[in-house]
């Protein structure tokens, strides 16, 4: 096919003694080709965003349910030319599947296995929905989510869970709700969780779903718009001056929560762990009391864990417990008693 | 001459590695979470330990709380490299003392939570919520009269029951709520298959028109009466061919013979510029979209398709890239 390029391999085979170098002319008779290579590489590494832009994932984004099933959500960039696209689904059994073209769509597509092949028909993006009971395994308390991801994802834990165990490092983490929120590189990972035991009652997990939240926004909305306009016009009215009493009381109260010491609270205890003594730095800092779901969010703990937390602190003397418009209100104590 | 030839190939095989190494590459965000994740594991190893675990769990405890330390000093000495290390070390040792733990449970401690997640049906209720969800989504988009009134009822209904910890009235709520999306299922499934079939004549005469263009674009390559004589006769068999079945069929002859014959060199220029058109499309029926930008890159997808049409590949390709430029810039300012 090609002589030129055979002639330089056989120069070097044949050389006399046999040993493994590189004929000087042999190196001068490939430059001429270089510029051949150089335009070769060129066209490479143009091409090569549009090679990657078919069949390549958009999105990714993975849910793990309480009960060890997870619901997969993959959006595919596919060639428009093609009629058909076939993928491999992440796991054999396969429940609630579903794929769309881009216009929203039902596309036809017929599962073999875990191979999908989908009649997508000019469609150039492709979102496919399904739920998958081979992600997830269970050993005693231990649930252990394996995944081979081709693309990088997104994952959202199971709400009251406890990561114990990770081989994969996340590229980001936030809490949504009582939900952990991962996103993960493409690649391997092993995640190994625990479910805490659950101290909210189940129809409180509902209103963290996606359920239809119509009928709720219709009877919240007046509510908030009301509760708005109240504080409103409370504000204008404290706004004016208030009587010197009031004023003088809202002086103490400000200046008697500016006087708390994280210093003399740790020598005080010296026992308290580093974790807890961030929580009442945190405290100290926002005036001497915080709610506990703003703790959660601030440290991205778990409720159980936070309420542990809490519930150390308070039994240290350091902290007392407030129920304030049905939320736990941690405040921290005024004095301190010193330890027996 | 040559020098510079050398330069260029090492750079370029430089700019080829890199880019190969860009994806694999996982750059934290915030290495903070790592100390985050690494503690909250740590708590809930510490709140299981009790002064009767073995002395070996203790032991790995202690392991693990030195990793934490360890990772929490490298992320104050801003060590990413350390930290990563550190965490996964940590990590490994939580896990492993989970087991332990786990395998030294006693039987009815161990059934405990299990028993919990097999009785409550919240989690079929969730994943059958969403996929009705979908449904719905997909039943608007085919303009269908589904009503899905009585289902979301009954979501309410097995919700209640379930938050008053009626589990088997919910078994029976999530039974019901499955029939009915059996039946809205064959609906949608009957509705999608009739508008299939409109689709996918739709997609073999444009096909039809692209392999029009690649049958002129070899005749004037020179490419063989034989080669030429096979895409006429499949052009043919595609435009008589009507159910979705036979056109997939055709279609794929089609590629086959391409693919024989090397003639898909072009067939990836027109994909791209199909998928940017529609992405232009969606993008112009934005409202926030400048529509002087979204002109602009109409009028450079106009010039991509003459170009096309004039099998003036080269030019269209350098345009096309210009028109990924414009309609990104549109994508940036409308985040």
């Amino acid at each position: 096919m090609n002589p030129e390029i055979v002639s330089i391999h056989r120069e070097e085979y044949l050389r006399e003694d046999g040993m493994l170098f590189v004929r000087t002319d042999g190196i001068l008779e490939t430059m001429v080709k270089a510029p051949l290579i150089m335009v070769g590489l060129i066209v490479a590494v143009i091409v090569m965003p549009i090679q990657t832009s078919f069949g390549s994932t958009r999105t990714l984004e993975l849910t793990i349910y309480s009960d060890g099933s997870t619901h997969i959500s993959h959006q595919i960039d596919i060639d428009p030319l093609n009629p058909d696209f076939e993928t491999t689904l992440f796991g054999p059994s396969i429940d609630n599947f579903v794929v769309v073209g881009e216009t929203g769509f039902l596309l036809s597509s017929e599962i073999s296995g875990n191979v999908v092949s989908i009649d997508t028909f000019g469609s150039s993006s492709i979102t496919i929905d399904y739920d998958t009971h081979d992600l997830v395994s269970k050993e005693g308390r231990v649930w252990t989510f394996s995944f081979n991801s081709p693309s990088d994802y997104t994952l959202l834990m199971p709400e009251n869970s406890v990561i114990v165990g990770m081989n994969a490092l996340p590229n980001n983490m936030e809490l949504i709700d009582e939900q952990t929120r991962l996103e993960l590189s493409s690649g391997p990972a092993e995640i190994n969780y625990i479910l805490g035991v659950s101290t909210i009652p189940p129809n409180n997990t509902t209103t963290e779903t996606p359920f239809d939240y119509m009928p709720v926004a219709i009877i919240a909305g007046p509510i908030i718009a009301a509760i708005t306009g109240i504080t409103l016009i409370l504000k204008k009215r404290q706004s004016k001056p208030l009587p010197q009493t009031i004023q003088n009381e809202a002086i103490v109260d400000k200046k008697e929560n500016k006087t708390i010491d994280t210093e003399t609270i740790f020598n005080l205890r010296p026992e308290m762990r580093d974790d807890d003594k961030e929580i009442i730095k945190f405290i100290s800092e926002n005036g001497g009391q915080v709610f506990e779901s703003d703790l959660r969010k601030k440290f991205l703990q778990p409720r159980t864990t936070m309420w542990r937390a809490v519930k150390r602190l308070e039994r240290l003397g350091v902290v007392e417990i407030i129920k304030k418009d049905l939320q736990n209100m941690v405040k921290l104590k005024e004095e301190l008693e010193e330890e027996e | 001459m040559k020098k510079i030839s050398i330069f260029g190939l090492l750079i370029l095989i430089a700019t080829v590695t890199i880019i190969g190494m860009i994806n694999p590459v996982a750059a934290q965000d915030d290495p903070a979470i790592l100390l985050k994740i690494a503690q909250n594991a740590q708590e809930q190893i510490r709140n299981n330990i009790t002064d009767d675990s073995s002395d070996k769990i203790k032991e790995l405890f202690k392991d693990g709380s030195s990793q934490v330390d360890a990772l929490k000093e490298a992320l104050q000495n801003n060590n990413s490299e350390s930290a990563k290390s550190h965490f996964l070390s940590a990590m490994r040792i939580f896990k492993e003392i989970s087991q332990i733990l786990t395998q030294d449970e006693p039987a009815s401690a161990e059934m405990a939570p299990a028993r919990v997640t097999i009785d409550d049906p919240t989690s079929d209720l969730l994943k059958l919520y969403r996929y009705t969800h979908n449904l719905k989504t997909i039943s608007e988009a085919h303009h269908t009269q589904i009503d899905f009134t009585k289902l979301y009822d009954l979501f309410g209904v097995a919700r209640e029951q379930i938050a008053s910890k009626q589990f088997d009235d919910a078994q029976q709520t999530i039974r019901q709520i499955n029939q009915i999306i059996d039946d809205i299922e064959k609906q949608l499934r009957d509705k999608a298959a009739q508008q299939e079939s409109e689709r996918a004549k739709k997609y073999a005469q444009n096909y039809l028109e692209q392999l029009d263009r690649l049958i002129e674009s070899a005749k004037s390559q020179g490419v063989s009466d034989d080669i030429i004589k096979r895409l006429e006769d499949a052009r043919e068999r595609l435009s008589s061919a009507s159910s979705p079945e036979d056109i997939i069929k055709e279609v794929r002859k089609i590629i086959s013979i391409k693919d024989q014959f090397e003639l898909t060199k072009n067939d990836r220029l027109e994909s791209r510029i199909m998928q940017v058109e529609k992405t232009l499309q969606r993008l112009s029926q934005m409202e926030k979209a400048d529509p002087q930008m979204i002109q602009d890159a109409k009028e450079t997808l106009l010039k991509i398709k003459r170009l096309v049409q004039a099998s003036e590949f080269e030019q269209a390709n350098d345009l096309l890239r210009n028109l990924a430029d414009q309609l990104n810039t549109i994508t940036k300012s409308l985040s």
